[in-house]
C-alpha cells in the first residue's frame, strides 16, 4: 500500500522532462534511502540556533522518541542552548548523529548523469557532503565569513586521502565562498556527468562536473574529477552508484531534493535535403510558394549552401533516427526566423526575418525509431550572418546534429569587466534586476562594494536597502561592453531583501505600504531623493531623503557578516501613524537567539534595542516598527 | 643695431619663403586647426560624456562609465602633461557636466546631480539629487545635459526607449521620455518640448536653448532644432504624455497619426518593421505638420545625414572672442560617427532661425561626443565610440583642437536673400573665378517624415543659377538661383572659386536649410554676372560635373573625376580611398575582387557582416542612381590595378 502511494506520487513528480525523469523527493518517510541506524530521520521542522557551535557546547542527547518522528513537537527544554530543534512532521531530512548512530544516507536509486538540485542547513561548525554516485563528494561544512575557501569548504570537491602514485587526487576548491549564515537553507544545484566506459569496462572519459552552484553562484564549471574523492562507497569508478549522504561529522538538514536521471540517447540526422529560395521574405509561406532557386541533398544539416549572406529562404528535410522510446530535447538555433516540424509536430515556429541568435528549445516524446524532420530558416536582417544548428540533449549534455561551421562558437568571446572595492569603497549606480528578474528592474539603484567584502545595493527611488551579498562585488560587463544596458549584476550570493518605500504613514496599523511604480514622479510632500553624502571618515555614503517634512538619513554600515542599517529620523513631527518595514517574507520566526529569520530562514535580522512586530498582509509577512525616532538594526545571513 | 634689423629681415624672409613652400601645396583642415591628444596614464579610460571648463583654467570630464576627472594643465603648457584628479565616482552613464556657482553639475541617466566639494581637498563629498525622473530600464534610456541658463537653470533631455516586438520603434515608457526638460534650482521640473529621439546633442547659442537630433524613426536625418517652450520636433514618443496637465504640448498620439501613417502592421501575427517606400507618390514631410499643429518647429539647420554626419552631437558657441580664429558667435557641432566637427551658422527670417552648416574638421580619434573651451580659446573634444563605432579608430579619450593662427579660406557664412544667397568669405575672392557660374553648381532635397529609419534625399533638383555678384572688397557673392524652394535643404558647391591669392575654399559646400526665403529686393538681372568658361558648351541647368562618356569608363576615372559622385551620394561620409573610416576604405573593397555588379547590388543592399570589424553597418542607398553606382564601383574595381 505505502509503496504504491509512493509510486502513484513518484508519477506526478515525473514532469515529462528530457529522455529522463525528474523527482523531488517528497521526504515523507525515508523510504527512497536504504536502511540506516537511524541518525537520520524525517521532521517538519528544523531550527538551529546561529550562535550555538555544536562543538563548543556539552552535547545534548536528542530525547530518544524523536528519533523516530513520533508524536513529540519539539525537543526537551534545556538549560543549555541547543544547537538544533526540530518539530515532527514531514518535509525536511535531518542528521542528528552521535557516537553510536553514524551512518551515511544512501539512495535507493543509482544514478549516471544528473541533475541535482537541494537545499541543505546546517548549525555552526557542522560538516556533512554529498557524494555523486557515492563516489565523488562536494562537501557541506559551515564556512560561513571564510575568505578564501578551499576544497574543504562548503561546495569545495573534496580530495581523497591515497599516497601512492596515480590515485592522487588533491580536491578543487570552489571559485568563491557564497556560503550563509549558520541555520539558514541553503540552495545547492549541481549537473553531473558520470565516468564513460567503453565495451571492456575501461574508462574513457572521468566524471565531471558541468556546473555547480551554491546560493545562486557558480562555483564550478566544467570540472574533471578523474579518480573517486576521500571515503566513498567503493574505491572504484562505474556507470552508476546511488547519491550518499555523509552522516557521521555532525547535523545537517536537507529539504527540496530534486533530481533529474538523464540518460544517453543516439540520435541521428540522414537522408537530407534542401532548397533554398532568394529574396526579401517577411514570412515562411512568402517563400514557400515559390519555386526554389536551388536544391540538393546533403550530408549533414548545414547552412553552408546558401550562396547569399542574407535576404534566404531554406528547407530542409529529412530523417531523424532515436534509439531509445523517450523524451527528446532538441534545441533549434540560428539567425533569422525559423520553424521546426518532428514527427508533423511542430517544436518551433518563429517568424520574423530578424530573430536576433535565437535558441529555441521543445520537447517531443518518441519512440525508437526514424521520423521525418523539416526545418525552415530564412533571414532579411543584413547584419546577422547566416547560422543554423540542431542539437539534442543526451545525458547532462547536448549533442549537435549540425556541421560545426552551421553554427560556431563564437570565436571572440566578451571578456568581462568586473568592478572591486579594493582598499576604498567604491559606489556605481545601476540598473538592478530585482532577484534577477528583468520584469522587476529598478532603475535608481547604486551598489555600495565595501572593503570588507560586504557589499549592498540602495534603491534611491524608494530610500530602501535591496539587496545584499558578500564576496566579489559587481559584473559590470552588462553595463559597460558595448552600448550596454544600464545594469550589473552583483557577484555573490546576493540575498534580494524587498522592494519598495519602507518608511511610510499608514492609514491603520494593518494598511499596505506604498508601491513605487516605474512612471511615478517625484510629488511636493512625499518621498524625495535627495542623494547621498561621503562621510570623510570612511568613506562611505549616508543616504537622504524627505518624506512629509522628516528628514531621513540611512547609515549602512557592512562589517564582516553583517550590515548594520542605522535610519537617522529629524523633524519627525507627532503625526502618529508612521512605520517602517524592516523585511518581508513568505514567514518570518523568532529565533533562540532573539533574531528574526525572514522568508522561511533565508536571513536574519536582529533588532537593536527595540521589538519589532510581525503581521500578515496578503500571504506575506512583513516585520514592521512604529517610528518615534532614530533606530538601528542588522542583518545578517 | 642696424644688424639685428637685418638679422631678422632675413629670419623672416626665410619664414615666408617657407610658408610659401607650403602654400603651394593645396592646403589642409590641418594647416589651420591641429589636434593635439591629452595623454592619459594608463588605467584611465576617458569615454567622455561630458566637458566642463572650471573658472581656474581646469577641464572636467565625466565618463560613460561614471567618473569625474578634473584635468590639470589641459593646454599642457610647457610641455609637461596633465594631471588627473579623479572628483567623483559610480554615477550612471554620466552624459553631461556644466559648472555652476561653485558646483558641477551632470545628468545621471535617473537624475540631475550636483557635485559639491565641500572640505576641498578636489574629491566631491555631496552627491545631491537636483532632480530625479522616472525610468522604465531600457538600455536607450540615456539622458543629456545639463545646459544651464543665464537664470540658474537646466536643460536636461532624454532618449527614447524602443520597442520590445517593435525594436525599431521609439516609444516613451515613462513620462518625459522622448522630452527637454527644464529643471530649476528649487528641485521642481517644467516639461519643456517633445518630440526628442536621440537628443545628444545640446546646445545654448545667444541664450537661447538648441538641440540637434539623429537620424532615425521619424527623424529623416540629423538637424539642430530651436527648442521654445511647447515645442514638437517630429518624433511622436514623447507625445503620450501629451495629456498631463502640465504638457505644453497638445498634440496627442492619434492626432498626429490621423496625418501621417505610423505603420504598425501585422503579418502572420508579428509586426513587420516599416522600410522605405522607394518612388513613394505623395510622400508626407515634417514641414506640413506647421499647418496642423501650431507646436511643430522643424530643423533650423538640417545636418544631411551621412554628410555632415551620422550621429549629432554637441552644440557649442563660439565665445572665445577670436582666439579659435575668424568664427567668433558662430556654432560647432561635434559628430560621433564620423569623429569631426562641422560649423553652423543661423540667421532669423521672419521670426524663425535657419542657417547654414558646413563640413570643418575630421580626424579625432574617435567619435566626438563633447565639446568646451579652455581659457586658451582651444576647443576640448571628448571622445567615445563604444557601442557604435566611429572613423576615428580609438574607443575613447580627450584631444584639443587648436587654431594655428592662419586664416582658412572658407565661406564664413552663407545667409538667405529674396532671390538666392549671399556667401561671405573670410578671404577676398579671385573675382574671375568668382563671377564665372561655372564655378558654382548646387542641388536642393529635403527628407520624408515618416516612421522608417532615416531617409533617403527626395525631390532632388539641381539649383539653376541665374547669375552671381562678387563684391567690391572681394568678401561676398550675391548667388541668384531661379528656383529657391522653401524648407528645402539647399547644397551649394563652390568648386570652382578661388581666393585671390589662389586657393581653393577648403571646404567647398554650403548646406543651407531654407525655412523661409526673406522678403525684399531681387537683384537687377544687369549687375549679375552670367559669365561662363565655355558659355557655348555648356547649358545653365548642367551644373554637374559631367563624367566622359568612354565605354570603359572605369579604367580611366581618375579620384578628381569620381570624387563628385561620390560626394553626391555620400560614400566619402563613411569611406575614403585609402584609409579606413567608417566603413572600409575603397581599396580594401577593391581586394575583395567583386564584380562591378556584385559591388553595386552590395550599395543597395550591403552586407555589414562582410566587415565586422566595422561597428556601424552600412545603410542600403537605394536612391545611388544605377548608372552612378556602376561608374563608382568600375573606378573602385579600378584601384587594385593602381595599388602595388
Amino acid at each position: 500500500m505505502k509503496i504504491k502511494l509512493l509510486l502513484l506520487l513518484l508519477f506526478i513528480a515525473c514532469a515529462g522532462k528530457v529522455n529522463a525523469q525528474t523527482k523531488t523527493l517528497i521526504l515523507q518517510d525515508l523510504s527512497d534511502f536504504k536502511p540506516q541506524a537511524g541518525n537520520w530521520q524525517i521532521v517538519g521542522d528544523v531550527t538551529m540556533n546561529p550562535d550555538v557551535d555544536i562543538h563548543e557546547k556539552p552535547k545534548q542527547e536528542p530525547v530518544a522518541s524523536k528519533l523516530k518522528g513520533k508524536k513529540d513537537k519539539t525537543t526537551a527544554e534545556s538549560t543549555h542552548p541547543q544547537a538544533v530543534t526540530f518539530t515532527a512532521g514531514k518535509g525536511i531530512l535531518l542528521n542528528m548523529n552521535d557516537d553510536k548512530k553514524r551512518d551515511q544516507l544512501i539512495t535507493s536509486f543509482e544514478h549516471g548523469d544528473i541533475d541535482l538540485e537541494l537545499e541543505v542547513m546546517l548549525p555552526k561548525g557542522s560538516n556533512s557532503g554529498v557524494y555523486l554516485q557515492g563516489r565523488y563528494e562536494v562537501q557541506l561544512l559551515d564556512s560561513w565569513g571564510v575568505k578564501n575557501p578551499s576544497f574543504g569548504d562548503i561546495g569545495g570537491i573534496y580530495r581523497n586521502w591515497e599516497t601512492e602514485k596515480g590515485k592522487i587526487y588533491v580536491g578543487k576548491a570552489p571559485l568563491s565562498n557564497p556560503a550563509k549564515a549558520p541555520g539558514l537553507w541553503q540552495k545547492m544545484h549541481i549537473s553531473f556527468q558520470a565516468p564513460k566506459f567503453d565495451k571492456a569496462g575501461k574508462k574513457i572519459e572521468n566524471a565531471k562536473f558541468l556546473f555547480v552552484d551554491l546560493n545562486g553562484v557558480r562555483i564550478h564549471e566544467n570540472v574533471e574529477v578523474p579518480l573517486p574523492t576521500g571515503g566513498p562507497i567503493e574505491n572504484n569508478e562505474k556507470p552508476l552508484g546511488p547519491l550518499m549522504i555523509q552522516g557521521d561529522h555532525g547535523p545537517v538538514a536537507f529539504r527540496n531534493i530534486k533530481y533529474t536521471l538523464l540518460k544517453q540517447v543516439d540520435v541521428s540526422l540522414s537522408d537530407l535535403s534542401y532548397q533554398v529560395w532568394y529574396g526579401n521574405f517577411k514570412v515562411i509561406s512568402d517563400y514557400t510558394v515559390l519555386k526554389p532557386n536551388a536544391s540538393g541533398s546533403l550530408n549533414e544539416l548545414t547552412c553552408e549552401i546558401l550562396e547569399n549572406e542574407n535576404e534566404y529562404g531554406t528547407l530542409y528535410k529529412g530523417t531523424v533516427t532515436v534509439s531509445d522510446d523517450a523524451t527528446y530535447k532538441f534545441s533549434l538555433v540560428y539567425t533569422g526566423g525559423a520553424r521546426l516540424i518532428i514527427n508533423n509536430k511542430e517544436l518551433a515556429n518563429f517568424q520574423s526575418g530578424d530573430g536576433w541568435w535565437r535558441n529555441d528549445e521543445a520537447s517531443i516524446e518518441l519512440k525508437k525509431g526514424s521520423y521525418p524532420i523539416e526545418i525552415y530558416n530564412y533571414k532579411n536582417a543584413s547584419w546577422l550572418p547566416p547560422r543554423l544548428g540542431l542539437l539534442v540533449q543526451t545525458g547532462s549534455s547536448l549533442k549537435p546534429l549540425h556541421a560545426y561551421n552551421s553554427f560556431p562558437p563564437d570565436d571572440q568571446p566578451v571578456a568581462s569587466i568586473f568592478i572591486n572595492p579594493g582598499n576604498e569603497v567604491r559606489l556605481l549606480r545601476a540598473f538592478i534586476d530585482f532577484k534577477g528578474d528583468y520584469k522587476q528592474r529598478l532603475t535608481h539603484t547604486i551598489g555600495v562594494g565595501d572593503p570588507s567584502g560586504t557589499h549592498y545595493i540602495y534603491d534611491l527611488k524608494a530610500g530602501n536597502l535591496v539587496a545584499v551579498w558578500h564576496g566579489d562585488f559587481v559584473d559590470a560587463t552588462p553595463m559597460w561592453h558595448d552600448r550596454g544596458d544600464g545594469s550589473f549584476r552583483p557577484r555573490g550570493a546576493t540575498q534580494y531583501l524587498f522592494t519598495n518605500q519602507p518608511l511610510a504613514f499608514l492609514a491603520s496599523p494593518t494598511a499596505a505600504f506604498p508601491m513605487v511604480a516605474r512612471e511615478d514622479e517625484m510629488k511636493a510632500g512625499e518621498y524625495r531623493p535627495k542623494g547621498y553624502e561621503i562621510e570623510t571618515a570612511t568613506g562611505r555614503p549616508i543616504f537622504k531623503y524627505s518624506y512629509e517634512g522628516i528628514e531621513v538619513a540611512d547609515k549602512i554600515y557592512p562589517g564582516k557578516n553583517t550590515i548594520v542599517h542605522s535610519v537617522e529620523i529629524k523633524n519627525r513631527g507627532t503625526k502618529s501613524g508612521l512605520y517602517y518595514k524592516l523585511a518581508e517574507g513568505k514567514s518570518i520566526q523568532k529565533m533562540p537567539n532573539g533574531a528574526y529569520a525572514i522568508d522561511d530562514k533565508s536571513y536574519y535580522i536582529k533588532t537593536n534595542g527595540f521589538t519589532p512586530e510581525v503581521r500578515e498582509l496578503n500571504g506575506v509577512q512583513e516585520l514592521v516598527v512604529p517610528v518615534q525616532g532614530s533606530f538601528s538594526y542588522s542583518i545578517i545571513w | 643695431m642696424k644688424n639685428i634689423r637685418l638679422f631678422l629681415i632675413l629670419i623672416l624672409g626665410s619664414f615666408a619663403s617657407a610658408t610659401f613652400a607650403q602654400l603651394s601645396k593645396t592646403p589642409t583642415e590641418d594647416d589651420y586647426y591641429k589636434i593635439i591628444s591629452l595623454p592619459t596614464p594608463e588605467g584611465i579610460l576617458l569615454e567622455v560624456g561630458g566637458v566642463a571648463t572650471l573658472p581656474d583654467g581646469r577641464i572636467a570630464v565625466c565618463t560613460r562609465r561614471g567618473d569625474v576627472w578634473l584635468v590639470e594643465n589641459p593646454a599642457m603648457e610647457g610641455g609637461s602633461t596633465p594631471r588627473y584628479t579623479l572628483f567623483a565616482s559610480g554615477l550612471h552613464e554620466a552624459l553631461g557636466l556644466s559648472y555652476y556657482e561653485g558646483a558641477l553639475y551632470t545628468a545621471q541617466r535617473g537624475e540631475l546631480t550636483k557635485l559639491v566639494d565641500t572640505n576641498g581637498d578636489d574629491k566631491a563629498d555631496i552627491y545631491e539629487t537636483v532632480y530625479q525622473w522616472p525610468l522604465s530600464g531600457h538600455y536607450h534610456e540615456y539622458s543629456f545635459g545639463p545646459k544651464i541658463t543665464e537664470d540658474g537653470s537646466f536643460f536636461v533631455t532624454g532618449n527614447v526607449a524602443f520597442g520590445d516586438e517593435e525594436w525599431w520603434r521609439g516609444e516613451s515608457r515613462v513620462p518625459w521620455r522622448g522630452w527637454t526638460m527644464k529643471i530649476h534650482l528649487d528641485g521642481t521640473m517644467e516639461p519643456w518640448a517633445t518630440g526628442m529621439r536621440s537628443p545628444c546633442g545640446l546646445g545654448l547659442v545667444d541664450g537661447e536653448f538648441f538641440y540637434d537630433d539623429n537620424q532615425g524613426d521619424w527623424q529623416g536625418s540629423g538637424g539642430i532644432f530651436h527648442v521654445t517652450k511647447g515645442s514638437f520636433t517630429g518624433h511622436p514618443a514623447g507625445l503620450k504624455w501629451a495629456g498631463r496637465e502640465n504638457s505644453p504640448v497638445k498634440i496627442t498620439t492619434e492626432q498626429l497619426y490621423n496625418k501621417v501613417d505610423a505603420r504598425q502592421v501585422k503579418k502572420e501575427g508579428a509586426y513587420i518593421k516599416p522600410e522605405n517606400i522607394n518612388d513613394e507618390k505623395d510622400p508626407a514631410f515634417f514641414y506640413e505638420m506647421k499647418d496642423e499643429f501650431k507646436e511643430t518647429r522643424i530643423p533650423a539647420v538640417w545636418l544631411p545625414h551621412g554628410v555632415l554626419g551620422i550621429s549629432n552631437s554637441e552644440i557649442l558657441q563660439d565665445n572665445t572672442a577670436g582666439k579659435f580664429g575668424p568664427f567668433a558667435g558662430q556654432v560647432f557641432v561635434g559628430d560621433q560617427g564620423q569623429s569631426k566637427i562641422m560649423r553652423v551658422v543661423m540667421e532669423k527670417v521672419k521670426g524663425e532661425f535657419q542657417g547654414v552648416a558646413f563640413d570643418f574638421k575630421s580626424g579625432f580619434q574617435s567619435g566626438v561626443l563633447r565639446m568646451n573651451w579652455g581659457h586658451d580659446g582651444s576647443l576640448y573634444a571628448g571622445l567615445t565610440n563604444r557601442g557604435w563605432g566611429s572613423a576615428g579608430t580609438t574607443t575613447a579619450g580627450l584631444q584639443r583642437l587648436v587654431w594655428t593662427g592662419k586664416v582658412p579660406m572658407e565661406m564664413e557664412t552663407v545667409s538667405a536673400k529674396p532671390d538666392g544667397f549671399e556667401i561671405e568669405f573670410t578671404q577676398p575672392v579671385d573675382k574671375k573665378t568668382a563671377e564665372n557660374l561655372d564655378s558654382y553648381f548646387g542641388r536642393s532635397y529635403i527628407y520624408k517624415y515618416h516612421p522608417v529609419y532615416g531617409s533617403p534625399t527626395v525631390n532632388d533638383e539641381k539649383l539653376i543659377i541665374r547669375g552671381v555678384k562678387v563684391s567690391d572688397d572681394g568678401l561676398r557673392v550675391r548667388v541668384v538661383i531661379d528656383n529657391l524652394r522653401q524648407y528645402y535643404l539647399h547644397e551649394l558647391i563652390l568648386s570652382g572659386v578661388r581666393s585671390e591669392s589662389g586657393l581653393p575654399i577648403l571646404h567647398n559646400t554650403a548646406y543651407y536649410t531654407l525655412n523661409n526665403i526673406p522678403e525684399g529686393a531681387k537683384l537687377p538681372a544687369n549687375e549679375l554676372s552670367t559669365k561662363r568658361t565655355q558659355a557655348a558648351v555648356v547649358k545653365p541647368t548642367a551644373s554637374k560635373p559631367t563624367v566622359k562618356p568612354t565605354t570603359n569608363s572605369s579604367k580611366s576615372l581618375t579620384y578628381a573625376e569620381i570624387e563628385p559622385l561620390l560626394v553626391k551620394n555620400t560614400c566619402t561620409a563613411c569611406h575614403q580611398t585609402n584609409k579606413r573610416q567608417v566603413g572600409p576604405s575603397f581599396v580594401d573593397i577593391a581586394k575583395r575582387k567583386y564584380s562591378d555588379q556584385r559591388i553595386v547590388d552590395l550599395i543597395y543592399k550591403p552586407e555589414p557582416k562582410n566587415w565586422p570589424e566595422h561597428e556601424t553597418p552600412m545603410a542600403a542607398m537605394p536612391n545611388v542612381p544605377r548608372d552612378e553606382a556602376l561608374k563608382i564601383a568600375g573606378w573602385i574595381n579600378s584601384l587594385l590595378a593602381k595599388t602595388p
